[in-house]
């Protein structure tokens, strides 16, 4: 971490904040994010209300506060998901190399020439557009990212000696690619769980923007951002409150790993859901 | 000829088995939304017979195999369908008065239109990301370039949405230079179209132009520690030939490649932007269609995206095999 630019350490201390406000939030936020009229619709921005008051006199730091746990949390367990399935089906297709890799390989391009925005639309709208499946489906698609990033990694470990000498030695298979090559591949995941977690914050919040995922009144922030750009130029601070607390998190995220990745010694490997 | 036919023809024949996969996919996912064709179309109080008839016109009488078959075919045919929501005003009441209309006559205006703006976002952003990508790998050591490469990876980390909400925000909001909405038609004049589209057009560039640049930066970097480079410099050449001759025509593989590829990521921006700018594209199309469960539009415009992202991909795999210099000489 010696040689870390100063814009990793602030990179490090927003997602810190972010964190914090997710976890403790609901105890300090000033005012009930749900109550009409906690002040005068439209209010711009005061010393009572920092981040200004909605079409309903709700105050939108609270509610920019409230929602961090409503963006923060989902994320989390969508690229928690995609990172477990992803490096397992990873490690397993490059220590196998057989026709389970080729056949892995195949269903990996396939899904990423997916529209996968309009693909997870259909999907919501068929099962119901609430967060569980919206975890669920999110995690899908990154899980054959993470696949395409780990087998790779996992490949240049897999003819190193120790995993012949394991192999060799009669351990199982899957001892050999848990004990022995998921440690060395161990960063690469990592890596990827923190890239992915800033595209799930993205992509969830684009989803609530849209109308699907979160309903009102739910402070999420894609979802409030929506809301606002009805009444764009008389309330600009509707808009600009969550805006702002979501590409804070979503560029420090891609930052963090970024310096992350080359702390590390690995070139991040930047691939988006289109 | 036999060697780029032996190159291209497994590409080809791999991208069309792709689309096909695709299509069964897509066309079972769309399968499953709610209702069925013909009940979306009369409504509730709908009596037996007529629902029979059209169960009929949908094909909803065969199995689903035959189904996907034939819907496959009629697609592959350029028979896209009629759009549900104008049957629904054709069987209500005066059949004779509405004609119902065929899908392509509702996705194939949006797509010219959304390309329009494709097009708008890659004058931007091809020329942009050429410039950023030479000036931060040849400066690399320079503290502007440092922070340039900084503000690159601030715009490729922003979420499109939040960048247009901004823009809109500042250009629109505070400053009044452009409107509010980009709703062009037949009638709207070229300068009009600039004006309107700027907007949109520079949201989805900044993120475009953020991928591309570093990939750029990558590959030229990449050629600039080669050894031919090294040796063009110890020979004495000046720094400008060196990096006009030697170099450049080195990294403009990839360079292509990266520029084909990021038409994907405008893919998945361009729906967010046609929402907040009001842009009659496929997106704001698809998105509508899917709200109203017209499953005919939503296949063709899902079909026609897919296409597009596997056909960017194949044009990718191909230039960067033919512009490989390595490859060529086999």
């Amino acid at each position: 971490m010696a040689n870390q630019t100063p814009t990793f350490f602030i990179m490090t201390f927003v997602l810190v904040i972010h964190v914090i406000v997710a976890l403790t939030g609901v105890w300090w936020a000033p005012y009930d994010p749900f109550a009409m009229l906690s002040g005068k619709p439209f209010d711009p921005p005061s010393w009572a209300h920092w981040f200004g008051t909605d079409n309903l006199g709700r105050d939108v730091f609270s509610r920019v506060v409230y929602g961090e746990r409503f963006v923060l949390f989902p994320a989390l367990m969508a690229s928690g998901l995609a990172a477990v399935l992803g490096s397992a089906i990873g490690i397993i297709l490059a220590y196998k190399r057989s026709w389970a890799d080729l056949m892995g390989m195949r269903v990996v391009d396939l899904i990423l020439c997916l529209p996968s925005l309009i693909v997870i639309l259909i999907v919501l709208s068929v099962l119901g557009s609430n967060t569980v499946v919206m975890i669920l489906v999110i995690a899908f698609f990154f899980t054959w990212i993470v696949v395409q990033t780990v087998r790779s990694a996992a490949l240049s470990v897999v003819t190193e000696d120790f995993v012949t000498k394991a192999t060799l030695r009669g351990e199982s298979a899957w001892s050999v690619a848990f004990r022995e090559i998921l440690p060395n591949v161990a960063s690469t995941v990592f890596v990827e769980f923190t890239l992915r977690t800033g595209y799930a914050v993205f992509f969830m919040g684009a989803l609530s923007f849209l109308g699907y995922a979160a309903k009102p009144p739910t402070p999420e922030w894609g979802l409030m951002i929506n809301e606002g750009r009805a009444v764009i130029s008389a309330a600009p601070w509707m808009v600009l409150g969550p805006a702002l607390a979501l590409a804070s998190l979503v560029v420090a995220l891609g930052l963090f790993t970024e310096g992350l990745s080359e702390t590390l010694g690995l070139t991040s490997q930047r691939q988006r859901a289109k | 000829m036999r060697f780029a036919l032996r190159l291209i023809l497994p590409r080809i024949v791999l991208a069309a088995l792709t689309l096909a996969a695709i299509s069964v996919i897509i066309f079972t996912l769309v399968e499953l939304l709610p209702g069925d064709a013909a009940t979306r179309v009369l409504g509730r109080n709908a009596t037996a017979e007529n629902v029979e008839v059209w169960r009929k016109r949908f094909n909803l009488d065969r199995p689903p195999v035959t189904r996907y078959l034939l819907w496959a075919r009629d697609f592959a045919r350029g028979d896209w369908g009629v759009s549900l929501v104008s049957a629904q005003v054709a069987s209500a009441g005066n059949p004779g008065g509405k004609t119902m209309r065929p899908v392509a006559d509702l996705v194939l205006p949006r797509l010219k239109n959304t390309l329009i703006l494709t097009l708008y976002v890659m004058a931007i952003s091809i020329p942009a990301s050429l410039f950023l990508g030479i000036v931060t790998a040849v400066f690399r050591e320079r503290r502007f370039a440092t922070w340039l490469s900084g503000l690159v990876l601030f715009g490729v980390s922003m979420p499109d949405y939040v960048i247009g909400v901004l823009m809109l925000l500042v250009f629109t909001v505070s400053l009044g230079w452009f409107p509010a909405l980009a709703l062009i038609d037949q009638a709207t004049s070229v300068a009009e179209m600039v004006h309107m589209l700027t907007m949109p057009a520079v949201t989805l560039a900044i993120a475009v132009t953020g991928v591309s640049v570093r990939m750029m930066q990558g590959s030229l970097l990449q050629v600039l520690d080669s050894d031919y480079v090294r040796f063009a410099t110890l020979k004495g050449l000046s720094k400008t030939r060196t990096l006009l001759v030697h170099a450049l025509p080195n990294a403009l593989g990839p360079a292509i490649r990266v520029t084909v590829l990021s038409l994907v990521w405008l893919i998945g921006g361009v729906v967010y932007v046609e929402v907040i700018f009001t842009f009659p594209g496929l997106g704001m199309l698809l998105l509508n269609s899917l709200k109203l469960l017209d499953t005919p539009v939503i296949l063709a415009g899902t079909m026609l995206l897919s296409a597009f992202l596997i056909l960017a991909n194949l044009a990718a795999d191909i230039l960067a095999a033919v512009l490989n210099p390595k490859l060529r000489k086999q």
